[in-house]
C-alpha cells in the first residue's frame, strides 16, 4: 500500500546465541550455534534431542527484567519482558504520549509452566492457583503482562498463526501505523521451549536429533528452539516528534494462505512465491534489488524443498545470497519471524550475510547453495525475510536499508 | 471527578463495512433457523454446552471421525455463513479465539504423561494449534489470500474485525470471512473455578444478570460473519469498532459518548445496546456506568444469560444485532429493559471480559 512509510527504531532480542543484541551479533559473526542439550525444560526427550535453549534459568530472568514478584510471570513473559526491554532502550518512547500498540505473537503462551503444574490445577481437590498461575495457558496472558511491563494500553494484540506469527504481528503492526491507528507499533513474539511442543514436533516426526541442516541434500528435520524478539515500528512523522533514528525501514510485507494442506506446505512453493513476489511488488523494487534473503529454512525435507522451488520460480538463475539461520538458534515457532527480523536488520546495519551453518550439499531437485560463511564484502541493502507456518500460513517481510 | 480523554486518544474511524451473512451456534439453538428460538433453552448448571448441529449433513464418517468438536462446530458455521452470502471463496479469513480447541490441548497434555513421551499421535497436537480451524476453513474452500488468527482474550474478534476493516481500506479484497469460536471442558471449567471465575452457588441461567454474588456462569460460541466493501445483499453495517484495555469506568463513560459523537448520534438516537451482564457483582459497574446514561428510548439488552460467558462472546451480541437490524424486531429473551424507540436503525454493543478488555461496536440498519 503506498502512502505512509513505517521504520524501525529499536530491536531487542533473546535466543540461545545470546541475550541482547551485542551477544547476538557475536555468535552470529562467529558462526557459534546455540543449539545443544536440554537442560532446563523438564522432558524424556532431553536424552534423545537437541534443542536452542535459553540457558538462563527463571530466577535469573526475574532479576534480569525486574518484574513485579506477586504476579505469575511464565518464562514466555519473562523471555518477552527482557527482550522488549533491550527495544525499549533504544529508543525514546513515552506509550503514555503517543499511540502506542503491542502486537505480540505466540504459539503455546504460558504452557512452558502451566505443563509442569496443570494436573494440580484440574485437580478439583487440590487448590493450587497461586499468584493466578491458573490465568497463564493462555496466549494472552503473556501479552498483557508484558504490555502492563511497559505500560503500553492503546492498542493490544496476540497473533498465532504457527511459525509465521510475529511476522504477521510485525506487519498487522505497520499496517495499524498506517492506517493512522497508531503512531507507534511494537511487534513481535515470544515462545518459550515446552516439553508439549517438543513432544508435538516428535509426533511429527520433524525433528532432527543432530544439529539441522538446511538446504542440504540429506536434512533430516528441524531443531526447536526458544526466544522473544521485537521491533518498534514508527511512521514518519512520528519519527519527527520522537527524534529517533531509523534502524531500517520496513518496505514490504505479505500474508498469503496457499490453502494445501494443514500441515505441508505446496510442492510447487506457491504460497512462498506469492508471499515474496507481492512483498517486492509492494516495496517497488525488482527481484534483482534484493540483497540477502533470510530464508524460512527450517530444514524439514518437505519445506526447503517447496521454499527453493519458490526461489527459483521468482528468481530463475538469479536466486540472491540466502542463507537460513536456524541451526544458529533453532526454529523459535511465534517467535522466529521476529528473531529473523532482528537478524535483517543488523545485516542492514552492518552489511553482513550469515552463514547457513551445517549445509554440505544441495538438494538435488534444486542444485542451490546457500552462503556457507559470514559474508562481510558484500552490499546489503534490502533484505528478505520468509516465515512459513502450518495452516499454510506464509509471510513475509522486507526491510530496506533507511536511507 | 470525569476523566477526560486525552487529545491524543484513538479514533479508529472507518468507512462502514457491510454484514452479508451472520452465522452462530452457542448454548441455544440459534442454527436451526438463524435466529434465537421462540423458547430459549434453559440451564440449571453452570456451564451452558454447544447446542450441536447435526454433522452428518457436512461430513462423511470418515472426515468426522478425524475431526475435533471445535473444528467440526468451526466448520459448520463458516459453510453457513459463506452459503447464506453466497460466497465460494473468501478474500481473507480470519478468526479471534482464545482457547482454540481446548479438548486437543488438553488431550495432548494427558498424551505426553499417559504414554511417557513415547510416540504420539500428532492429531490432537496439530488441532491445538490456534490457527488450525483457519487453515481447515481456507482448505475446505479452496480460498486461499490473507489468513490470520487471533489470540486475545476479549480482543480476539475485534483485532480480526479491525484487520479485516483494514484490508478493505488498503484496497486489497472485497470480501472477507470472519469469525470467533471458543469451547469449554470440564478440565478448563475447574481451572477457572482456581481462579474464581465461576459462581459458587448453582445457577439458573435466567436469574444470572440479577445475581448479587460474585463470579459468572460459563458458557460456549461459534460466531461467522461475511462481510462486504458494498451494500449489495448486506443485512447490517459495522461503522464502528472500538477497544480499550485495562481501564476504569470513568473512561469507559467518556468513551461511549466520544464514540458516539464520532458518529453523528444523541443518546436518544440509539434504540438498542447490548450490554455484557454476566452476574458477576464485581464487574457489573461497568455495564451500569453505561446504562445509567442512556435515555429512556433506548432498547437495553443482555445477552450471557442466553449464551453463558466466554472470551469472544461479542460474537453473540454481533450475531443477534445483525440479526435485529436485519428483522427489524427484538426477540424478547434478550430484553433487560424496553426502550420507547419505535424505530431499530443503531444498534450499539458494549461487551467487557473479565474487566480488562473493554470493547464498543456501532451496528446500523441498511
Amino acid at each position: 500500500m503506498p502512502g505512509k512509510r513505517v521504520f524501525i527504531t529499536g530491536m531487542g532480542i533473546i535466543s540461545a546465541i545470546g541475550t541482547g543484541v551485542g551477544e547476538t551479533l557475536v555468535s552470529l559473526r562467529n558462526n557459534v550455534s546455540g543449539i545443544g542439550s536440554i537442560d532446563i525444560v523438564d522432558t524424556l526427550l532431553k536424552t534423545k534431542l537437541i534443542a536452542g535453549e535459553i540457558k538462563v534459568p527463571n530466577d535469573n530472568l526475574v532479576e534480569l527484567t525486574g518484574v513485579k514478584k506477586n504476579a505469575y510471570y511464565t518464562r514466555t513473559s519473562l523471555l518477552g519482558i527482557a527482550a522488549l526491554q533491550e527495544a525499549m532502550q533504544m529508543c525514546k518512547l513515552d506509550p503514555s504520549r503517543q499511540k502506542t500498540g503491542f502486537i505480540n505473537a505466540t504459539t503455546v503462551g504460558g504452557m512452558s509452566d502451566m505443563e509442569k503444574f496443570y494436573f494440580d490445577l484440574v485437580d478439583p481437590t487440590t487448590k493450587s492457583n497461586e499468584n493466578g498461575l491458573a490465568d497463564c495457558l493462555d496466549c494472552a496472558d503473556c501479552t498483557e503482562k508484558i504490555a502492563d511491563h511497559f505500560n503500553i494500553k492503546d492498542w493490544i494484540a496476540t497473533i498465532s498463526t504457527a511459525c509465521s506469527s510475529s511476522a504477521n504481528a510485525i506487519l498487522y503492526g505497520a499496517r495499524l501505523i498506517k492506517s493512522g491507528q497508531l503512531d507507534v507499533a511494537v511487534c513481535g513474539g515470544t515462545d518459550a521451549l515446552t516439553r508439549f511442543t517438543l513432544n508435538g514436533f516428535n509426533s511429527l516426526k520433524n525433528i532432527d536429533p543432530s544439529p539441522c541442516m538446511p538446504f542440504d541434500e540429506n536434512r533430516n528435520g528441524l531443531n526447536l528452539g526458544e526466544a522473544a524478539a521485537y521491533v518498534i515500528l514508527e511512521s514518519e512523522e512520528q519519527l519527527q516528534r520522537s527524534g529517533n533514528k531509523p534502524l531500517a525501514e520496513l518496505s514490504g510485507y505479505r500474508n498469503f494462505n496457499e490453502a494445501f494442506h494443514p500441515t505441508a506446505p505446496s510442492p510447487n512453493g506457491e504460497g512462498a512465491l506469492t508471499a515474496m513476489q507481492e512483498t517486492i511488488q509492494m516495496a517497488g523494487l525488482q527481484p534483482a534489488d534484493i540483497s540477502y534473503i533470510n530464508v524460512h529454512g527450517t530444514a524439514t525435507l518437505n519445506n526447503d524443498l517447496s521454499e527453493g522451488i519458490a526461489l527459483k520460480r521468482l528468481f530463475g538463475e538469479n536466486v540472491p545470497l540466502f542463507s537460513s539461520t536456524k541451526p544458529f538458534t533453532g526454529h523459535t515457532l511465534a517467535a522466529a519471524g521476529a528473531v529473523e527480523a532482528v537478524f535483517a536488520l543488523l545485516s542492514l546495519q552492518e552489511q553482513i550475510i550469515y552463514a547457513n551453518l551445517n549445509f554440505k550439499s544441495p538438494i538435488p531437485e534444486l542444485g542451490l547453495y546457500p552462503v556457507t560463511s559470514l559474508q562481510t564484502d558484500k552490499t546489503v541493502n534490502h533484505v528478505l525475510s520468509n516465515s512459513f507456518g502450518f495452516g499454510g500460513n506464509n509471510a513475509s517481510l522486507l526491510f530496506s536499508k533507511y536511507v | 471527578m470525569a476523566e477526560t480523554t486525552p487529545a491524543f486518544y484513538l479514533v479508529n474511524m472507518f468507512n462502514p463495512v457491510y454484514i452479508t451473512s451472520a452465522r452462530a451456534i452457542c448454548a441455544q439453538d440459534t442454527f436451526s433457523n438463524n435466529n434465537l428460538p421462540e423458547e430459549t433453552k434453559a440451564f440449571e448448571q453452570n456451564i451452558l454446552n454447544y447446542h450441536e448441529p447435526d454433522y452428518k449433513k457436512y461430513f462423511t464418517i470418515m472426515q468426522l471421525r478425524r475431526m475435533t468438536r471445535i473444528i467440526k462446530i468451526g466448520l459448520v458455521t463458516a459453510i453457513e455463513a459463506l452459503k447464506d452470502a453466497k460466497l465460494e471463496q473468501p478474500q481473507a479469513i480470519i478468526t479471534g479465539t482464545a482457547k482454540g480447541s481446548m479438548t486437543d490441548t488438553e488431550k495432548f497434555l494427558h498424551d505426553i504423561v499417559d504414554f511417557n513421551e513415547g510416540t504420539l499421535n500428532p492429531t490432537a497436537f496439530i488441532q491445538s494449534t490456534y490457527n488450525a480451524l483457519n487453515g481447515l476453513i481456507a482448505l475446505h474452500h479452496n480460498a486461499n489470500g490473507y489468513n490470520s488468527t487471533y489470540v486475545h482474550r476479549g480482543f480476539s474478534l475485534e483485532n480480526a474485525l479491525m484487520d479485516a476493516i483494514m484490508l478493505f481500506e488498503e484496497n486489497r479484497i472485497e470480501n472477507a470471512l470472519i469469525g470467533c469460536f471458543e469451547e469449554m471442558t470440564a478440565e478448563h471449567y475447574e481451572l477457572k473455578k482456581k481462579m474464581g471465575y465461576w459462581k459458587n452457588e448453582s445457577m439458573k441461567n435466567i436469574d444470572l444478570l440479577n445475581s448479587p454474588t460474585t463470579g459468572t456462569i460459563a458458557g460456549e460460541g461459534t460466531f461467522f460473519f461475511t462481510l462486504n466493501k458494498s451494500a449489495e445483499n448486506a443485512i447490517a453495517k459495522l461503522n464502528g469498532l472500538r477497544m480499550l484495555y485495562n481501564v476504569d469506568e470513568a473512561l469507559i463513560k467518556t468513551t461511549f459518548k466520544s464514540f458516539l459523537a464520532e458518529h453523528n448520534l444523541t443518546l436518544d438516537e440509539v434504540d438498542t445496546v447490548f450490554l455484557s451482564y454476566n452476574g458477576n457483582s464485581q464487574t457489573r459497574h461497568f455495564e451500569d456506568a453505561i446504562s445509567q446514561q442512556l435515555s429512556p428510548s433506548t432498547n437495553q439488552l443482555a445477552f450471557k444469560h442466553l449464551c453463558g460467558e466466554f472470551d469472544t462472546a461479542a460474537g453473540f451480541a454481533l450475531w443477534a444485532g445483525a440479526k435485529i437490524l436485519q428483522h427489524q424486531t427484538i426477540h424478547p429473551s434478550l430484553i433487560l429493559k424496553k426502550g420507547t424507540s419505535s424505530s431499530l436503525k443503531n444498534v450499539v454493543i458494549y461487551n467487557q471480559y473479565n474487566g480488562k478488555e473493554h470493547a464498543f461496536y456501532l451496528l446500523e440498519k441498511i
